[in-house]
């Protein structure tokens, strides 16, 4: 059975995309094919990660969402960008940078719907067992539609005033969506900081499940989204963190 | 549904004649919200299904759901035969109007 999965922050900046092309490789060393789109269209990003770039890009999300392609012809196979650890299949589908495409989708806006349709045929043309959805920060109908069509939701915040704030706006929309699993995941977290003390205190505010609590990494800082760092780093506390999150959704 | 969350939920379909959005199932009330949320999430919904849901009539049913096949959140599915009707669900609206430009303005922007 096929399971889509919204990766969500309030705010910009928590490490969404990264989170999700890490999730994405971690599903795929245990076999998975995986499919990540970028709905970030505003300010895309995730392509890095997997070292696409511009040249390599035949079709973008924004071509889909102007009727010039199917969903699936924009899906690229970025599972060779994972080495030999990955024995399932990760197909990215971005968002296009180029400014003019962006400031077009900016101008004219979409129908939210085409992604609706787009999100339930790349999973079952391309025989996907998980659909990874990079979302735009904060609220918009998008990120409503995606939340609205998961199976799982992965709720991202620092721990810092703004994000609590918005971080509990995100939690009540999801619920009144009855996301069927939330999950959150606590990033960049100041080594001064007790894990253990975040985890419970985060809980405690939003009674929702914190699956991973992650320190501040030097190392991810120093890869700067060049790789994917759960690969590139197996046994660094941060991917045992995020392999706790991939635990969650397998289950 | 009682028949007071029965008058509610006509009364918060009616509310608008443009297609349905995700931000309008987040504030109608309950029940309506938790089953439309089911039909949305699965895809796809039987008549007999969505009745027993929200515990309606068929008389009922019926008025809720051309409500929503006119506002494009249920469309007949294919699966429909002659043992019980099926829709689809789709949740639509734009991002911003859609307002149409020279078709090569934004090809200039990239070249």
């Amino acid at each position: 059975m096929s399971k889509i999965v919204s990766v969500h922050s309030f705010r910009g900046g928590t490490g969404k995309s990264n989170t999700t092309a890490n999730l994405a490789g971690l599903l795929s060393v245990d076999g998975a094919r995986v499919g990540v789109v970028d709905t970030d269209i505003q300010s895309p990003g995730i392509h890095i990660l997997f070292n696409l770039d511009e040249s390599q890009m035949v079709h973008s999300l924004n071509d889909y969402l102007w009727g010039k392609c199917a969903i699936k012809d924009c899906a690229h196979d970025v599972t060779d960008h994972l080495g030999a650890q990955a024995k399932g299949k990760v197909f990215l589908i971005p968002s296009s940078i180029k400014a003019g495409e962006i400031a077009r989708i900016l101008r004219e806006g979409y129908d939210v719907g085409l992604l609706n349709d787009g999100f339930r045929d790349v999973v079952s043309e391309m025989n996907l067992d998980y659909l990874l959805i990079d979302t735009h920060p904060g609220l918009n109908e998008e990120t409503l539609l995606s939340i609205a069509i998961s199976d799982a939701l992965v709720i991202i915040m620092r721990p810092d005033q703004q994000d609590y704030q918005g971080t509990a706006v995100t939690v009540d929309v999801a619920r009144k969506l009855d996301v069927p699993k939330m999950l959150m995941l606590i990033n960049k977290i100041p080594q001064s900081f007790d894990l253990d003390d975040v985890r419970h205190r985060v809980e405690q505010i939003y009674k929702v499940k914190v699956v991973a609590t992650l320190p501040h990494s030097e190392e991810m800082m120093a890869l700067a989204s060049s790789g994917i760092f759960s690969l590139k780093y197996p046994d660094h506390p941060v991917t045992k963190g995020l392999k706790a999150v991939v635990a969650e959704l397998q289950g | 549904m009682n028949k007071e969350q029965f008058e509610r939920a006509l009364q918060e379909l009616k509310s608008g004649n443009e297609d349905i959005r995700p931000s309008d199932v987040v504030v109608f009330s309950e029940p309506l919200r938790s089953a439309l949320n089911q039909a949305i999430r699965v895809g796809r919904i039987s008549l007999t299904d969505f009745l027993k849901l929200l515990d309606l009539d068929r008389e009922q049913g019926k008025q809720i759901i051309s409500i929503l096949v006119e506002r494009h959140l249920f469309f007949i599915s294919t699966f429909t035969s002659q043992v019980d009707t099926f829709y689809e669900t789709r949740l639509s609206a734009s991002t911003r109007p859609m307002t149409r430009l020279r078709p090569d303005v934004w090809k200039k922007v990239d070249d």
